[in-house]
């Protein structure tokens, strides 16, 4: 019965250490994704050296897409801030102005986000989420 | 009309949910069979009525009756009959009621089935079916907009269509199949809550549910391999498997439910894993309803599941109401469902087993954690010792494909490699007794060697590739060298030649060849995976029309651009040439739709297939006057062998349905008793079923 209790109390304890390195390295090895709003990311120069995953509206003016030739120009806006965005990559169906999208790249010296990955996540016309398409991966 | 019937029989399918559960509960106490009579017949009436709100829905979806808001949200009048059909179960409030209707109608034909049986666990079965088709009505009724029936607000012409994405033959298929699924392990559920309460743990339970629990497993395979292809063919980014969050939802009961198939042969055969058995029936279930919830509650965004709704407190509700029941019920019999006997060996089949459900049980909750993650992370990224590992706090994140890649599949080609050696081992302490188990082993490994070097000397050093190719050698080796030895046991035993002794060995234990042609099947499949996964190359081209580049070994050549209409889209569709180096030509057609009730535009996929790899090629763009187009181009080798593996592993789950009408047979035949065990102890040997 002793040796049983040991067998268990060994099993879990083996168990939360591997769950606890799981989380560990997978944070480590940037297996996390996260994605920070426009104004956040503009507000802390930190964030300027990395690559990351901004999320926030296409802005209505200033949109130029060419799917053709895999690119994109746009102004990403969040609650009060603008970003210029330039894309290749494939452009997903889902994207135009007023979408919600996440692209992910580094800011270059002029200030331009550049994006080679980009997922629209917006609803479409009707509002049920069915409707969504998969977020469209393309890098 | 179609409103007020479907609404009230979903309303009058609550009230005899109740009655259901009360007259079984009756019918517990007072042993009597009138009332036991009554509460069956309770399962009758709440299946027929969930069976007149689907016809009236399936009615209003045919006629487009634009009354009903569902109606007027996912169909439209142009849309082919078959997906107005598929958009029964397009939306939440359709798929719920899918869902209860399946389980009413599975629970009608149990009910039946145990018609003639006496005993309280029936009964308490019953009741425990009531409870969990009740919550189902009640959740159309009692969460709002989970109601198919509600009325429109306003009235329409026509409705808003079904989304593109959804317009694909395996719409049809894949969801009712992966339900059918789900609501199928009820019933194990079901009679293991029966069997706990009334503490007839005996082995009559175990085999009740073993048939229930092979079909839903094997409906819940194949819609997760349906729902596979379905990604592949529509979504055009050229995988099957994006460890989204409700695949993953699919994912963990077919794990627990595999591992629950093992240790039900576990038990039957050698009275062990009893407690694995009964905790895998309700992990199962449990994870069934769960998968339900995060499909359709949008606890976790993703491709399949809904805006947040009120279903989700329903669901969280049942979900903790289901968990405590089984654990308080489990903790309380936890010495009744001690096994009969201990392991008797390391190397045994039986241990095998138990290996096997530890790796599932790891797969399960590693999948479990990684989907959970999004929901966890925020509170996760504030706990003061993980605080400094996330670069932002406080939000939600998801754990990406190389994490679930890296821990979930080891375990998977582990458990693969286990299920290759494991049918050579026998039972108890006769598994390692003799060289037999060295000389079986001596195929299997030097089949090992050969596919290691045919691997090196194609240029193939992947670390992966040769782990799979190794555990496929032994797989397949395993199960000649079985077929083999039985098949010469036999031929010694009775004298027949090699042909007839073996087609004889597997006729006569069909359960267990069956369960042989699924494990070749599932090598099928993660060779499929390892190829494809391993050895795709994709590539994204600008073509001019006439214009030609290199993919791989291919040439891709634009020959020009056309337009496409069909009942409800206008597209473009590119006519491309890819070029093998053989010379062989093959011709592909890529579109990009625009369907009349959506906006954006979207892609269907081009795909030529055989055996060896799939060329696969999506319209991923183009100038507005046609100068340029972008396609996306992938060679995927293997993938057919997902597919094909797909289908032989459920042919060999339906052998293993196959009851054994052999053995009764022989038992009938011969009239003194004696002589009949003697025959059936023969038949056994010449079998190969010998324990």
């Amino acid at each position: 019965m002793k040796r049983k209790t040991i067998k268990f109390i060994c099993g879990g304890l083996i168990l939360v250490l591997a769950v606890g390195y799981l989380a560990y390295a997978g944070l480590k090895d940037g297996w996390v994704s996260y994605h920070l709003q426009v104004d956040e990311y503009l507000s802390n120069t930190k964030f300027y050296s990395q690559r990351v995953r901004l999320c926030g509206k296409v802005a209505e003016d200033g949109l130029v897409a060419n799917p053709g030739l895999l690119s994109a120009k746009f102004g990403l806006v969040g609650q009060t801030q603008r970003i210029p965005i330039a894309y290749s990559g494939v452009v997903p169906d889902l994207f135009k102005a007023g979408c919600e999208v996440i692209v992910e790249g580094r800011r270059d010296a002029a200030g331009v986000f550049q994006a080679d990955v980009m997922m629209t996540k917006c609803a479409s016309k009707y509002d049920s989420a069915e409707h969504k398409k998969k977020p469209e991966k393309s890098s | 009309m179609t409103i007020v019937l479907g609404n009230y029989s979903l309303c009058a399918a609550v009230v005899v949910a109740m009655v259901a559960v009360l007259v079984s509960l009756a019918a517990v106490l007072s042993e009597s069979t009138a009332i036991r009579r009554a509460a069956r017949w309770c399962i009758y009436l709440m299946a027929m009525l969930l069976t007149i709100s689907s016809a009236a829905l399936m009615k209003a979806m045919l006629d487009s009756d634009f009354r009903l808001k569902y109606v007027a949200d996912y169909t439209e009048r142009a849309l082919p009959i078959g997906y107005k059909l598929a958009a029964f179960w397009a939306g939440q409030q359709g798929s719920l009621l899918l869902w209860g209707w399946l389980l009413a109608v599975m629970s009608v034909v149990f009910a039946f089935q145990h018609r003639k049986r006496q005993g309280p666990e029936h009964d308490v079965a019953l009741a425990t079916l009531a409870v969990v088709i009740g919550f189902f009505a009640a959740l159309m009724v009692f969460a709002d907009p989970a109601n198919p029936f509600l009325p429109n607000p306003e009235a329409v012409a026509d409705g808003h269509g079904l989304n593109p994405l959804l317009q694909d033959p395996g719409m049809i298929a894949h969801p009712p199949t992966l339900f059918v699924g789900y609501a199928g392990f009820t019933i194990p559920f079901a009679l293991l809550i029966g069997a706990l309460i009334t503490g007839r743990l005996g082995s009559d339970w175990v085999a009740w549910s073993r048939p229930w629990a092979l079909i839903s497993w094997l409906f819940l395979g194949v819609g997760i391999v349906l729902g596979a292809q379905w990604a592949y063919v529509e979504l055009g980014w050229g995988g099957y498997w994006a460890w989204d969050p409700v695949e993953n939802a699919s994912l963990l009961p077919w794990l627990t439910a595999t591992a629950l198939l093992h240790s039900i042969v576990g038990q039957r055969q050698r009275g062990v894993l009893k407690r694995w058995t009964a905790v895998l029936t309700a992990g199962t279930f449990i994870l069934c309803i769960f998968g339900t919830y995060i499909t359709r509650s949008g606890v976790v965004a993703s491709v399949h599941s809904f805006g947040k709704s009120p279903v989700g407190t329903f669901f969280q509700a049942f979900l903790i109401l289901i968990v405590l029941l089984s654990l308080i019920l489990m903790l309380c019999r936890w010495r009744a469902l001690r096994s009969e006997r201990p392991l008797e060996s390391a190397i045994s089949r039986e241990s095998a087993f138990l290996a096997g459900n530890v790796l599932f049980v790891l797969m399960m909750l590693l999948t479990l954690f990684g989907t959970m993650f999004p929901a966890i992370s925020p509170t996760l990224s504030k706990l003061p010792l993980l605080r400094n590992l996330f670069i932002v706090q406080g939000q939600s994140m998801t754990l990406e494909q190389p994490f679930y890649n890296r821990y979930v599949l080891p375990p998977a080609l582990l458990a693969v490699a286990i299920m290759g050696f494991a049918p050579l081992l026998g039972y108890g302490r006769m598994a390692i007794n003799s060289q037999k188990l060295v000389l079986s082993l001596a195929l299997p490994v030097v089949l090992a060697f050969v596919a290691i070097g045919v691997l090196l000397a194609m240029g193939v050093y992947s670390a992966w590739a040769l782990a799979c190719a190794v555990v496929g050698a032994v797989v397949v080796g395993s199960i000649v060298v079985d077929l083999v030895r039985n098949t010469r046991t036999r031929q010694q035993n009775t004298g027949e030649n090699a042909i007839r002794s073996a087609l004889k060995l597997v006729l006569g234990s069909h359960q267990r060849y069956g369960a042989q042609l699924a494990h070749a099947g599932m090598m099928m499949i993660v060779a499929g995976i390892a190829g494809s996964s391993l050895y795709n190359t994709s590539k994204t081209l600008m073509l001019k029309p006439g214009a030609s580049e290199q993919v791989g070994r291919y040439t891709i050549r634009l020959d020009g651009i056309g337009q496409v209409r069909g009942e409800n889209y206008t597209g473009l569709e590119a006519k491309v040439t890819m070029t093998a180096p053989s010379g062989t030509h093959y011709k592909l057609f890529p579109q990009g739709r625009m369907y009349n009730k959506w906006e954006q535009p979207s892609s269907e996929v081009a795909i030529q297939t055989n055996w060896r790899e799939d060329l696969y090629v999506t319209f991923a763009g183009a100038e507005p006057d046609f100068s340029v187009i972008a396609l996306k181009v992938l060679v995927n080798p293997l993938v057919w062998w997902i597919w094909a593996g797909g289908i032989v592993v459920t042919l060999g789950g339906v052998v293993c349905l196959v009851p054994r009408f052999a053995r009764r047979a022989v038992v009938i035949e011969t009239p003194q008793p004696v002589l009949a065990a003697k025959s059936v102890a023969v038949r056994r040997v010449a079998a190969g079923t010998a324990r």
